[in-house]
Formats: structure tokens, sequence, C-alpha cells
């Protein structure tokens, strides 16, 4: 009779064994990235430079001091751009590169009030929402492509990564232009855009679950430890109570009223759901047992 | 095209570690760091419960998840199949720890190389310890160095019941060949597609 194995870290016996190395760390990392980038691109398409700009910042300071500190070799960084043919990490760095070098260009322009023929503008954006797109979605793909973790062999991973990353890129565009006055984006389109991507998060992690829960046996022990185990009340109670149902709710409730003064703490727990979401997902990297 | 390989004979392996033991005084590794160990697991239930003994390594598979998710080339195939990790590349992002499914790989972190076992470093930890590098990824070379000597790995060498058996998988007359042949050699965690060179037997 099979004996039910246990969860395990460094022990020497057969079980599921916790992936340890990739935590808190790299969840921030991933945070700044999506966030960063999702509000790069929402600014770029609500023609606001200083969300743009905001965005850039959160993304390449935010996310690479993360990513550095991280590192056990920082000073050998450089390297991980001769590997784009096999490996999301070099192909995201890419894109923060280009998010950097052509969102640079695009900040440069928009202050000194240069404006670009239609043809070549067209194609600074196209480059602009091309490295966006990349650091919003690459975190989704290294987790996804990993064949080691269950958990995470998943397409949703990388649609929950673009999602995330759009409704954090929102929700500041919208904290920003209520704290910034000065140049503020349509408030009235944004506030339904951000109904819309809480209620498609909450539907994406939902099939996410209920994936996993009908998929490898190191998934389900996932799902069981984000459900029912010790990671219940920082997924239920953080991720999705306070992260989607709160933040839907302030969302609806400043839609009706117009109110202003719910949108930083709509903010607080949207980037809280954002980061827990995220920090859940390595921690419950589960490798299937070896026999 | 030679093809390093090895079987494990889990009738014979009596989880004794002789083999975890050999490979951190041939390699000199720190506290944490495992090339290969012994993992135990318990099967039935009292009064018939028993132990059983699973030795795992690097796998050396014919197709690396390790090596793809590697951002900077710093893990690499030889064409021997031994999949090698080199320190000079390797930033220590963890991709490759990360993407073992048999969990293979460990991290030298800075602090692990300035303690040895038992407190300062001994001269054998301080001359050991200086061949690697810290903040990378570390792991079984299959003692490399002791192939180019025409030597078996030292896990092989040191196992008192002859549980370890090394050779070439691509010469169907070798010893390894043959036993995986005739008792039906299999793979640890086939679903992952990776073609491991360590097969086990039972």
């Amino acid at each position: 009779m099979q004996t039910a194995l246990p969860i395990v870290r460094k022990e020497m016996i057969v079980g599921y064994r916790l992936q340890t190395e990739w935590s808190w760390l790299i969840a921030t990392a991933f945070f700044f990235g999506k966030v960063g980038a999702g509000l790069f691109a929402v600014s770029l398409f609500m023609g606001y430079p200083l969300g743009a700009l905001v965005g850039l910042l959160i993304a390449e300071v935010g996310k690479g001091t993360a990513h550095l500190l991280y590192l056990g070799r920082p000073e050998r960084f450089w390297r991980v751009l001769f590997r784009p043919q096999t490996s999301w990490i070099s192909r995201g760095l890419w894109g923060m590169v280009a998010m950097a070098v052509f969102g640079g260009i695009y900040l440069i322009l928009s202050a000194a009030g240069v404006t670009l023929g239609t043809v070549p503008n067209g194609i600074l954006m196209a480059l602009c929402y091309a490295g966006a797109l990349v650091v919003m979605v690459y975190d989704g793909f290294v987790l996804s492509a990993s064949p080691a973790i269950p958990a995470w062999q998943s397409a949703l991973v990388p649609v929950l990564a673009l999602f995330y990353s759009l409704l954090g890129g929102v929700t500041l565009a919208t904290l920003l232009s209520t704290l910034v006055t000065s140049y503020p984006p349509d408030r009235e389109p944004a506030g339904y855009l951000e109904v819309t991507l809480i209620v498609a998060n909450l539907i994406l992690v939902a099939a996410y679950v209920m994936v996993m829960a009908d998929s490898a046996p190191a998934a389900r022990q996932a799902v069981r430890e984000m459900v029912r185990g010790s990671l219940a009340f920082l997924f239920l109670g953080g991720a999705i109570g306070v992260g989607l149902l709160l933040s839907l709710a302030l969302a609806l409730y400043i839609n009706a009223t117009g109110s202003e003064a719910p949108i930083i703490i709509l903010a607080v727990t949207d980037m809280l759901g954002h980061f827990l979401v995220f920090f859940i997902l390595l921690r419950i990297g589960l490798y299937n047992p070896v026999y | 095209m030679t093809r390093w390989g090895m079987v494990i004979d889990l009738e014979r392996c009596v989880g004794c570690n002789a083999c975890t033991v050999a490979c951190k005084a041939e390699n000199g590794t720190p506290r944490e760091t495992f090339y290969c160990n012994v993992l135990e697991k318990t099967v039935g239930k009292y009064p018939t419960a028993k132990r059983e003994f699973i030795p795992v390594l690097c796998n050396h598979c014919a197709d690396p998840p390790c090596l793809k998710v590697c951002p900077t080339g710093a893990t690499y195939q030889r064409d021997d199949g031994i999949v090698m990790a080199d320190d000079a590349k390797c930033i220590g992002c963890r991709a490759c720890y990360v993407a073992c499914p048999y969990n293979r790989r460990s991290f030298l972190r800075k602090e692990l190389l300035k303690r040895g076992y038992y407190g300062e470093l001994t001269p054998y930890e301080e001359k050991k310890y200086a061949e690697f590098v810290p903040g990378t990824v570390v792991k079984c070379t299959f003692c490399e160095h002791r192939l180019a000597q025409g030597l078996d790995p030292a896990c092989v060498i040191t196992c008192c019941t002859r549980a370890r058996i090394f050779g070439d998988l691509d010469d169907p007359t070798s010893e390894i060949s043959r036993i995986i042949r005739a008792r039906g050699g299999f793979q640890l965690l086939p679903e992952a597609d990776t073609d491991p060179s360590v097969f086990y037997v039972k």
C-alpha cells in the first residue's frame, strides 16, 4: 500500500520537494516588473508621459535592483543577454532594455515637445509596447516553461501575468492622475477597465486553481496548500479577499460615486493582491516525487 | 559516440550513504551541498512496512531542462553527455536549480564557504573550498576529473554492494547496457521527458 508522501525541503526522503530558492525577492522583482511595465503600457495608450516615466522607473529600477540583490554574481548580469534563443530570463532582459531605450526616447521627445511623423511615431510606439509586453509576460513564461514544477506548467500563468500587469498599470495610472492632477487620463474609461480587469483576474485565478486541481500530483498538492494548507490565509484572505474582492468593491464604489478618496486604498489592496498571487505561486512550487 | 551513464540497482542498495560521503570527500563540497545522496521512502504499513533507498544524483539528461533555461550559457553539455556548469559564466540566478525535475543542483551561498563542517575550516576544506566560486550553482559532473584519468566516479568505486555500475550507454556490449536491457532499466520521472543517463533496476 502506498503511504501518502510528505512535503519536504532538504530532508533526504522521497516526497513533494518544495522549491525554496525563488522566494520573496524574486516575487518582488516580478511585482515591480509587471506593475511598472503595465503602468508604462497603459500610460502610453492614454498619452500620459508622467505615468510612462513612473512605470519605466518602477520596472527598470525596482525590478532591476531586486534581481541584482538576488543574483549570486550580480556583476556578471550582462551575460544574461546572450541566450534569448532558449531562455525566457534572457528574453526578459532584452524586453527591459527595449523598454528603457525606446521608452526613454519617447519620454525625451515628449519632454522636448517634438512630434514625430506618423510612421516613425508608430514604429517607436510599437517598439515601446513590444518591450513592455515582454516584461509583462516573461515572468509567467519563466515559470510555465519549467518542466520541473507542475503547478507552474500552465499556459494560464503568462496570461495571469499579463492581466495582473494591466490591472496594476490601470490602478497606478488612476492613482497617479488623482495625486498629480496636472495631466490626468480619462478617469471614466479607466474605471470601467479597472472593474473589467479585476473580474478577468478573478476568473483567471479560479480557472488556474481548477486546472491545477485536476493536474499532476504535485500540482494537486500545491492547490491543497493554497486553499486548505499553510498558504490558505494568504491566498484566500490576501490575494482573493483583499486583492480582488475588496478591490472590486472599491472600484465599483469609485465608479458609482466618483469619489477619489478610496483610490489610494484601492491601489494598496490591488498591489497587495498582485504581490501575493505571484509570491504564493512561487511558494507552491512543488516538484513531483522522483520515485 | 560515448554517452556516459549509470545504472543503480535498488535491490542492492542498503542505504549506507557511503556514496554520499565518498562524493563529498572527492569533491570537497561544503555543508548543505550534495552532488549525490540517498533518499529514503517508507512503503507499506505496519507490520509489513519496509524502507526503500533511492540513490540520486544529476541524471545528465540527454535533453536537460537546466541547459535550456540557463540565461548565460553556463550550463552546457559535453559530447559524451555530461552536463556541466561553468562557474566562470554562472550568475547565480538559480533558474537551472528550479528547472531540474530531480532537484540535483546546489547553490553555493557565500557563507557556506566561510565555515567548515566543524566550525573553522580544516586544511582540507580550505584547499577544496578555494576551488569553488561563491554565488554560483554547482552540480555532479560524474567525476569528470576522474573519468579523464580512466577512473570511475567516486560514488561508483566506493559502493560496497556494487549497486552502481558506470559505463557507456551507447555501447550495446557494455555492462551497463546489458544490465539495463536484461533487467528492464527505468529512468526517474519519465514524464519530464528529459531522457536521463541514470537508470535504475529492481
